[in-house]
């Protein structure tokens, strides 16, 4: 049975900080589910380490409590999958630990490498860099990607990466590399519409053009956020509310994703005193008004 | 084998400029033998594109802000300037290896250590350093049921005027002298606690 047939629609997602507890505790039906970036909520001390994950007791606890209420999805930042010196294989059994607790419908990860090989060493650069749209590429991602999904039974997807600068020569470009690494390899896409209006800004794409290009079934999941320009630069920063041409690209895409599940907004905690309870409130409320204007139809049942 | 040298290249490229000045210099005869035409062509692009020099601007946040976020203290001892010329001197020698703010600020204080052990004098630093590092050895994440060692840190100044004036942001003026000793321990509530003993109690 093709995956997507399981993808529930679940609406409105905002994700998870810390800092944002009492917004989540006090505007609880604002939104429909929550998002989790899982690695924040352990520490993982290495390869070498037995126990490796080093979960923290308070927020898994109070994450214990909210999943019985409200769905959760998780957005890893720690597999790499990217990485040609090594795959994390104990990321991914770390990933299904957490499936057999929160029974999240999908998961998703990043579309980079952020740990390289150093002589017999490894570094963690701590930004996703960019894969080049290569065959190659395709050929060290697509056997990984089976490897997830054959342990963690829900569509896994891959999210479009940021990126700042541009390797020449490349065989394919972004859409038609997503669109290829889905075909190959069974991965479904997060779409984040920020990075796509961060990526055009900075190198003067055009969105809806690489959109067209893209297999709009392929997206379960959109994230939306906001930056900022720095030093000639504009960042994915998670720092704001969304700005008006994400407004607008989500807008135009929501009506063509028909497996969509679900939007998300992205915000830092950190970033919580400047945007406020209000801004939130208005980022989901008009998140909420374009889902329930353009929702994908649910799936139909199966009659036998 | 290429693909792994690719990426280690484009890595050293983000986080450490004297490996990308001499790539800009020298050209491809800065790079390992182990890239192919492309791989080489490809860096040679990115080596001058200032899209590095926002990639290496995020990375150097990602790393600055393990440091302030977990050593708030030193920072405010240090200053700004000063503390970026002894976390330009610490990057070279530690690479980054890991995503958690922890172990790198543990590191950073060690660093700060030796450098006191090698000559560096700035007032107060020691014990500041020493209180710091002792609070996250506190707070170090462990497994369900392990409960940390209680800290010990010496003091010849007043801990309590030392630690006021730094974190209202003010370089310490004048800090009385006191000998004495600080003992830290994770309280059941989980979170550190310090009390000062000046008898040896």
């Amino acid at each position: 049975m093709d995956d997507l047939s399981l993808i529930p629609k679940l609406g409105i997602g905002l994700l998870y900080q810390d800092q944002l507890r009492p917004f989540i505790e006090s505007q609880r039906a604002r939104f429909d589910f929550l998002e989790v970036i899982p690695d924040t909520l352990w520490t993982d001390l290495g390869t070498n380490n037995n126990p490796r994950y080093i979960e923290s007791l308070h927020e898994v606890s109070f994450l214990r409590q909210l999943s019985a209420e409200i769905p959760m999805v998780i957005h890893s930042i720690g597999l790499s999958i990217g990485s040609a010196c090594r795959f994390d294989h104990e990321h991914i059994s770390q990933i299904a630990r957490w499936y057999e607790w929160l029974k999240f419908p999908w998961h998703s990860d990043h579309l980079a490498f952020i740990i390289a090989g150093h002589g017999m060493n490894e570094i963690n650069v701590g930004v996703t860099l960019p894969l080049p749209y290569d065959q190659e590429s395709l050929d060290l991602l697509a056997p990984r990607v089976a490897e997830v999904r054959s342990h963690v039974p829900v569509p896994f997807l891959l999210e479009n990466n940021v990126y700042f600068f541009e390797y020449p020569h490349q065989e394919f470009d972004e859409a038609a590399f997503l669109n290829q690494l889905c075909e190959t390899s069974g991965c479904r896409l997060l779409l984040d519409l920020h990075n796509l209006y961060t990526n055009s800004r900075n190198h003067d794409i055009d969105s809806y053009v690489w959109l067209e290009k893209l297999n709009l079934e392929n997206v379960v999941e959109i994230h939306v956020a906001g930056g900022m320009e720095d030093n000639g630069f504009y960042q994915d920063a998670h720092s704001d509310t969304s700005p008006p041409a994400v407004w607008n690209l989500l807008e135009w895409v929501l009506p063509q994703c028909p497996n969509l599940g679900g939007v998300v907004f992205e915000l830092l905690g950190s970033w919580y005193i400047d945007v406020g309870e209000e801004g939130i409130v208005a980022q989901l409320s008009q998140m909420r008004e374009l889902w329930m204007r353009y929702k994908p139809a649910p799936q139909p049942e199966l009659v036998i | 084998m290429t693909q792994r040298a690719f990426q280690s290249t484009v890595a050293r490229l983000v986080i450490d400029p004297d490996f990308r000045d001499r790539v800009s210099v020298h050209g491809v005869i800065a790079l390992g033998s182990d890239l192919t035409t492309l791989e080489r062509e490809r860096v040679m692009a990115i080596v001058s594109d200032k899209g590095l020099d926002a990639t290496r601007t995020l990375h150097k946040s990602f790393r600055l802000t393990k440091i302030y976020t977990l050593l708030p203290l030193t920072r405010a001892l240090l200053g700004p300037d000063h503390l970026a010329k002894e976390i330009d001197s610490f990057w070279k020698a530690e690479l980054p290896v890991s995503h958690y703010f922890m172990e790198e600020a543990i590191a950073f204080c060690d660093f700060l250590r030796d450098r006191i052990c090698s000559g560096l004098r700035i007032k107060y630093l020691k014990e500041v350093i020493a209180y710091e590092r002792a609070n996250l050895e506190l707070r170090r994440p462990r497994t369900n049921g392990d409960v940390p060692k209680p800290q010990f840190v010496n003091f010849d100044h007043d801990p309590v005027t030392l630690f006021t004036q730094l974190m209202n942001g003010k370089c310490p003026q004048v800090v009385p002298a006191l000998s004495c000793l600080l003992v830290g321990n994770m309280g059941q509530d989980g979170e550190v606690q310090w009390h000062i003993s000046t008898d040896g109690n």
